[in-house]
């Protein structure tokens, strides 16, 4: 939640709780009126008077016992403790009002009287008084219980929206996080490697080595200023593993060959930045890197049923049999950043099928 | 003295012979872009130092280095495993980041030219120093530095300093590149150092024990005591 949002989300919750105050108010008062006009057969002007009476009362009082609740902070209680304080605060309350209402004409409404001739026939009548009060305390005191528990659960309702809210956007946020760090920095070894060539080139062909400055920073540059969710379209990013490679080559020089397929409908297709990177420098590392002769690096896409599958092929040396662990932190992770970013309708698999041949193939829907 | 640079990176290799043409005294008498061939070449041609690369096709320098029988010098050059360099428990080696600093390549190969030179030369086809890998750790050991070699089936345990790595070869093949003034078979599975012999004790059935120094007891068998004996004229 940010700030600008907070005063609205209060405005709103302070209108929730006065439509409900007057309700609930409201609505005794008038069951209360109804009854003593039809049942009791009461003089309904002033039975109306002392009902506004005696339940604006029980209105400020609730809302003064929701203001002492809120300062005292037992919305942090553990039940237990908030049910007994829950008891006497209603009690507490209840006293007054019930005082005044048994004052005034609504006593009418409990008579206590009609009420020991039914139930407590043994009872004396000089008791009837005491009796009449404590059952208009307990009565009132019964209404603020019910109020403090609805007002509790009410609070408790808001707080775990609140908190799934708050965790939902914990979620993106870990997410984002986490696609940050997936997202495939260059390889330190790499770069380190390509100033060395660099390096060499300067005394060997300076040409050469201008051309390998300029490649590199546009690597560099690519890397490092891609946003982690960016999409971009195939042809962006084949500029710059055509970069990648190019440096790459004056590495491996003979020992690294490169092959494109690229058909002109899938250059346009959105992949997310730096994905096909990542294979292409798997490859190199677990298949070009590895062999002493080299071999073929073969980059290849098709379009079929607005899905766009691209294909990295590399030769991969023969000891490897363990491939899931050859597979490596680089394949590991652009999967999990394909799963972030088309949760289910992309995927990445390692086919080991052909002998001594790596293709990584990658699958992603057609952005629209 | 003969040197050898083993990388897989053609312009690698270019850059490093060049910033060695500063240094007349050290003569790159080949180059190798993998381990196999690397393995080969110095068998044949002998350099007295090494370049050498960590990450190569067909395995590291380090691979390379346990396949050798006899271990040269070595600098390592890395343009990024510095830390996997670090990692090993070895101090009898250096190693360069690429790109190379001339410098820093100054530096290594001074060190390398002083440990050269207080090196007495040993006798033909004695070993000096071997590489031992043990797990995920690396040494170089050498080897007027083990108190006792001990056959583990087809290996054999070195006790040296505070470890005791395990290296890949038979004892028999081991004992008959070991300096026999320095190394003597004690029983069917010990080799030990005369250089760590703190005591002898006379034992039953003309048997010997000969304590080592941080060493447990070592007892001398009956025919290698007399032998023993002999040689150390008591």
């Amino acid at each position: 939640m940010n700030d600008a949002e907070r005063p609205i989300t209060q405005q709103k919750s302070q209108l929730v709780y006065w439509i409900f105050q007057l309700t609930g108010w409201g609505m005794i008062t008038l069951t209360r009126f109804v009854a003593g006009v039809t049942v009791l057969d009461l003089a309904w002007p002033r039975l109306l008077l002392e009902l506004l009476l005696v339940n604006t009362l029980g209105l400020a009082l609730s809302h003064w016992l929701r203001d002492f609740v809120r300062r005292n902070g037992w919305r942090a209680l553990p039940i237990r403790k908030l049910s007994w304080r829950i008891l006497v605060a209603s009690f507490v309350c209840g006293a007054p009002i019930g005082i005044v209402t048994q004052l005034t004409y609504l006593s009418a409404l409990h008579d206590p009287e009609l009420f020991l001739r039914e139930y407590a026939p043994a009872l004396q009548f000089q008791f009837a008084l005491p009796f009449a009060f404590a059952l208009e305390i307990v009565n009132w005191a019964f209404i603020f219980i019910v109020w403090l528990t609805i007002y509790f659960t009410a609070v408790a309702l808001r707080e775990h929206r609140s908190a799934q809210f708050k965790q939902s956007e914990l979620t993106r946020a870990l997410q984002l996080a986490e696609l940050r760090l997936l997202k495939s920095q260059l390889n330190p070894h790499f770069l380190f490697n390509a100033l060395n060539t660099v390096r060499s080139l300067i005394a060997d062909n300076p040409a050469r080595a201008q051309n390998a400055v300029t490649r590199l920073a546009n690597t560099l540059r690519y890397s490092l200023t891609s946003r982690q969710d960016e999409l971009v379209t195939l042809s962006q990013e084949l500029d710059i593993v055509a970069d990648y490679l190019e440096l790459e080559s004056m590495r491996f020089e003979d020992r690294l060959r490169i092959e494109l397929h690229i058909p002109d409908d899938a250059a346009g297709v959105r992949i997310p930045v730096m994905l096909l990177q990542t294979l292409v420098e798997n490859g190199i590392k677990h298949g070009i890197a590895e062999l002493p002769s080299g071999g073929l690096l073969r980059i290849s896409a098709v379009l079929q049923n607005e899905i766009l599958i691209l294909e990295v092929e590399n030769p991969r040396p023969p000891a490897r049999t363990r491939m899931s662990a050859h597979e490596g932190i680089g394949l590991h992770n652009a999967r999990d950043r394909l799963r972030l970013l088309f949760p289910e309708r992309a995927s990445l698999e390692l086919d080991l099928t052909k002998p001594a041949v790596a293709t990584a193939r990658l699958r992603i829907p057609v952005q629209k | 003295m003969k040197a050898m640079i083993i990388d897989d990176e053609p312009p690698a290799r270019r850059e490093l012979r060049r910033l060695l043409t500063g240094f007349p005294w050290v003569e790159v008498v080949g180059e190798a872009g993998n381990i196999d061939q690397a393995a080969e070449m110095v068998e044949t041609l002998t350099p007295e130092l090494l370049f050498l690369d960590i990450q190569m096709p067909g395995g590291s320098g380090f691979d390379l280095l346990t396949r050798l029988e006899d271990v040269p010098q070595v600098i390592f050059t890395t343009a990024y495993d510095e830390h996997a360099v670090r990692a090993f428990k070895v101090d009898a080696l250096d190693y360069l980041l690429k790109p190379i600093e001339p410098a820093r390549l100054a530096e290594a190969l001074s060190r390398v030219r002083s440990a050269h030179a207080a090196r007495v030369p040993p006798p033909n086809a004695v070993l000096e120093q071997i590489f031992v890998r043990d797990g995920s750790r690396c040494w170089f050991v050498p080897l007027r530095e083990v108190r006792l070699l001990t056959s583990e089936g087809n290996y054999v345990r070195l006790s040296w300093g505070k470890a005791n790595p395990l290296l890949g070869r038979a004892l028999a093949a081991l004992e008959q590149r070991l300096d026999p003034n320095r190394f003597f078979r004690a029983n069917r599975r010990q080799i030990i150092n005369l250089d760590f012999i703190e005591s002898v004790e006379l034992g039953v059935n003309g048997r010997l024990h000969a304590q080592l120094r941080d060493s447990p007891e070592v007892e001398i068998s009956r025919r290698q005591a007399r032998l023993f004996k002999t040689k150390m004229s008591i």
